[in-house]
């Protein structure tokens, strides 16, 4: 057994800096844990009789509806602009990627306005033709609709992840199925799909996770969920203990979850099967064909960006004179200072962290990949408060060390809320290059050590290459997720920082979304920007 | 070599966009050099004066009145203010867990119970000061003065008058009566403004009949609740409810909305204070206090001061549409042509004690 002994262990290099990295992001999650374990407050009855049990149902059925139809549309486009040539491929590319610049509460607030009686729709119908139909046709206040909310605005996830899977998976295996003479049909679901497994799975996995922990779109359609229970007990009962309790619970279901996908996987791998990575060549389509993919991969454009953006627009048109000032710069720069800072110390970890985990054997590496999750399957505001706990301890022990006359240093700077974006995104950026390495292999970095190079030097030569596109990705869905990021930037940003998001919700939260709109739109320019950038940045990397 | 130099050029992008995001900050930080220059200079002052020239607010109010507001304050005084806005619960627990390091001096929310919170948590101080006693009546602040109530919010009943005429109107509790089955429209439970509104009945009615009565209630719904207050004004002018409980203040934004068939929908309807033969209609404030562990106590009681002066509580009214606590203040026009109306009279710090209360009795009878 050649690789035995080379595989490194929790002593090497690489697997002490993953575990102590992760350890340091599991900390303030830990400083939460030990609330968890307190006795049960006198709302606990209550809270177990009249929340858990109502929301528990409501809330898996949202999850487990907006995961399968999130799956079923991002695998489908990642599938047809990978393998197939029709109009505008090229543009829906990365435009498919779009719909996740718009936080799903300001989605939910923009078709409720644009479905609503005040609403383009039903004004047009109503003084223009003369129609007052029922308000049920036009409700969207109701779980399919936060069910089509959430898919709509989430299923870029899927996307993402499953076509930088396509786009350097082995094509051999697709393009071997269709000499073979597997229909297109065939080819994606017999082929396709369980190849892509891993890629789809860490996808909607953070689908499911965003929906977990959403509070806002939830709460706004006067849907019961099991963040409702959260904040409810949090901020009604004002009992963070029982609220920390139930954020317990929720996260030990998702990690249960995780780990069971995890097993049941096993070992089932499909790596590349040929030195030879080439994209997929895609196949022109014509006819009917053609017209029935530009129409499905168009209306998915439509409605998750184009719609909702124009009507941001014309609102934005109404408020625009005395809502922009010349402070929107600074917000925006704010805005993209914490996330591409906090997305480039996430991709560098978890780097770190994916690498070690594939290539080490055993309970603390498989543990370690998981922990990473953690932060990612409790709602934000609960999150912070683990934060401030941490950062508060910090900052007394640093008290201690200078002498009195010093004041909170670290809980008062925006260093606080770069760590605590690391916690909470690192499980999309890590599933992202989990996915790029698990397409990978390990053939290439065997073969690479085989050759006699050492772990590091094929780190860098070989298996940072062949990610290349999961680390771009993973930079992508983390930078545009950290901008419109609420709940944490709202409760742990220093003194005078405002970003997009923040602006934003000041206006949203007090049902003012024609004012909401400036702020919205400038979080998708900025968005759409980074994405654009990195879309053409891919694209001329000869592969 | 070439896999070599594929990597660097992605280690370069990373720092590109780091330097650039860097760049940014900088050249905010230039902009705010001179403010940030003067508010260095006083923090090395701090060790010599008690007081820096700033105070630091956790406020849950974001309204770009108040900025404009706390500007004027720094005008005036040469203090400056510092904003972190965020939910009332959040700003409460970070105080919590700042502690006596804590760099907030003024908490401001709009909810009494979240007051009465802070205060129970011991995270505010005692304040006296002659002005404040002038300028709030007693009982819109803290019996320990350690909150003071800075603008009104009165909960109505709004209808739409096609369908109901004035004289059916009375009272929260006769919402309940059969006559109004499926006729109700009303925002969901976790809304801290109905949760302050049940807490007020149980104040006033006791908990059983006001359980009875959300039960009578939550059967009169004309639709699950859902949305926000100007969604219930919508569906009233949609037809789906005839009578809808929300605040007035929101009436008064539709009026001035800049989406115009939203001012056409607040024109159609009419505001009706109820209980006014009885207990009062309920009435909310919004309102501060010094945190328990203020750096700056001195400038945190002259900004709460200067709040509750006339001419800023004429701008609350004028721009914000909520009531002045100031009794030398009239109410905007808008809020004037609505009306004078009776205020219920309780304690509001029992809208906090009875705030867990009230939302176990809403879930008990259904109300989502």
């Amino acid at each position: 057994m050649k690789f035995k002994h080379i595989r490194p262990t929790t002593t090497s290099g690489w697997g002490a800096a993953a575990v102590f990295l992760v350890a340091i992001l599991i900390l303030p999650t830990l400083f939460l844990l030990v609330r968890v374990f307190q006795p049960a407050s006198e709302n606990w009855d209550h809270i177990r009789e009249f929340m858990l049990k109502d929301y528990f149902v409501d809330t898996i059925s949202i999850a487990v509806w907006t995961g399968l139809f999130s799956v079923a549309v991002g695998t489908t486009l990642a599938w047809l602009v990978s393998a197939y040539d029709f109009p505008f491929r090229k543009t829906l590319k990365w435009a498919l990627l779009l719909p996740l610049a718009i936080p799903p509460y300001i989605g939910a607030y923009t078709y409720h306005g644009i479905l609503d009686y005040t609403g383009v729709v039903q004004m047009t119908l109503r003084n223009t033709f003369g129609l007052e139909l029922s308000q049920a046709y036009f409700d969207i206040m109701h779980i399919p609709g936060a069910v089509f909310i959430f898919t709509i605005f989430l299923y870029p996830y899927v996307y993402a992840i499953t076509r930088a899977f396509f786009a350097s998976q082995a094509t051999s295996l697709i393009e071997s199925a269709r000499v073979l003479g597997s229909g297109p049909v065939q080819t994606f679901f017999r082929v396709v799909l369980p190849v892509s497994r891993a890629a789809i799975v860490a996808g909607v996995s953070l689908v499911v996770l965003e929906v977990l922990n959403d509070y806002g779109v939830v709460s706004y359609f006067g849907i019961q969920t099991f963040s409702t229970a959260i904040f409810q007990t949090w901020f009604s009962f004002g009992d963070i203990d029982a609220a920390i309790k139930l954020a317990g619970i929720l996260m030990a279901i998702v990690m249960f979850i995780l780990l069971l996908e995890k097993f049941l996987r096993g070992r089932r791998k499909f790596s590349y099967s040929t030195t030879k990575v080439k994209p997929l060549k895609p196949v022109r389509l014509y006819g009917w064909k053609k017209a029935v993919v530009v129409g499905y991969t168009g209306s998915v454009f439509l409605l998750g960006f184009v719609i909702p953006v124009v009507q941001l627009l014309y609102w934005a048109a109404l408020t625009f004179d005395y809502i922009f000032t010349k402070e929107f710069v600074s917000y925006i720069w704010n805005s993209t200072f914490v996330a591409s800072v906090s997305a480039a110390a996430i991709v560098v970890i978890a780097i770190l962290v994916a690498n070690y985990t594939r290539m080490a054997k055993g309970i603390v590496p498989a543990v370690t990949a998981r922990l990473t999750i953690l932060g990612y399957s409790i709602p934000g505001a609960v999150i912070a408060v683990g934060v401030i706990s941490f950062f508060i301890f910090l900052d007394e022990q640093l008290m201690t060390m200078l002498g009195a006359s010093s004041s909170l240093v670290l809980s008062t700077s925006v260093v606080m809320l770069l760590f605590a974006y690391v916690i909470r995104f690192m499980a999309i950026g890590y599933n992202s290059i989990e996915s790029g390495f698990e397409k990978v292999g390990m053939k290439f970095t065997e073969a690479s050590r085989t050759l006699g190079m050492g772990w590091t030097e094929t780190f860098f030569k070989v298996d940072v290459k062949l990610i290349r596109p999961a680390i771009f990705s993973g930079f992508i869905l983390v930078f545009v997720d950290i901008l419109k990021e609420l709940p944490l930037t709202l409760i742990l940003r220093p003194f005078n920082f405002e970003t997009l998001s923040t602006m934003a919700y000041r206006y949203a939260n007090d049902e003012m979304i024609q004012e909401a709109a400036v702020a919205s739109l400038f979080i998708v320019m900025v968005s759409g920007i980074a994405m654009y950038l990195f879309h053409t940045f891919i694209e001329k990397e000869p592969n | 070599m070439k896999i070599r130099s594929n990597w660097y050029l992605v280690m370069l992008f990373a720092v590109f966009m780091l330097v650039l995001a860097a760049c940014g900050s900088g050249e905010e930080n230039e902009e705010a050099e001179t403010e940030g220059e003067t508010a260095n200079e006083e923090n090395a002052e701090e060790a010599d004066n008690e007081d820096s020239q700033e105070v630091n607010l956790y406020t849950s109010r974001h309204y770009d009145t108040d900025d404009a507001l706390y500007d004027q304050f720094t005008e005036e005084t040469g203090i400056e203010v510092n904003v972190i806005s965020g939910n009332a619960d959040e700003l409460i627990e970070r105080l919590e867990r700042e502690g006596e390091n804590t760099e907030g001096d003024v908490f401001i929310t709009s909810d009494a119970g979240r007051l009465h919170r802070a205060k129970e948590a011991d995270l505010l101080q005692s304040v006296e000061s002659d002005v404040l006693h002038e300028n709030i009546p007693e009982n819109f602040r803290d019996t320990d003065n350690q909150w003071f109530g800075l603008t009104k919010r009165a909960r109505v009943i709004v209808y739409h008058p096609d369908r109901v005429s004035e004289e059916e109107l009375s009272t929260y509790e006769a919402l309940a009566d059969e006559e109004w089955e499926g006729r109700v429209l009303v925002r969901p439970a976790d809304n801290i403004y109905n949760q302050s509104l049940v807490a007020s009945l149980i104040s006033i009615n006791g908990t059983e009949e006001t359980s009875a009565w959300a039960e009578g209630l939550v059967n009169n719904f004309a639709r699950t609740p859902k949305g926000g207050d100007r969604d219930q004004a919508k569906a009233l002018a949609a037809g789906e409810g005839d009578v809808a409980i929300m605040n007035t203040y929101y009436i008064g934004k539709m009026l001035n909305s800049a989406e115009e068939e939203e001012v056409n929908v607040a024109e159609q309807l009419e505001i009706f204070f109820p209980n006014q033969e009885t207990t009062g209609t309920h009435v909310n404030v919004s309102g501060a206090g010094v945190t328990a562990n203020a750096p700056n106590p001195e400038n945190a009681v002259k900004l709460i001061e200067f709040l509750s002066s006339e001419e800023v509580q004429d701008e609350f009214s004028e721009a914000n549409y909520e009531y002045p606590v100031n009794p030398n203040v009239e109410p905007a026009e808008l809020l004037q042509s609505w009306g004078d109306f009776e205020e219920q009279d309780i304690d509001l710090t029992q809208l906090g004690e009875n705030n867990t209360q009230a939302l176990m009795l809403m879930n008990e009878a259904g109300w989502q």
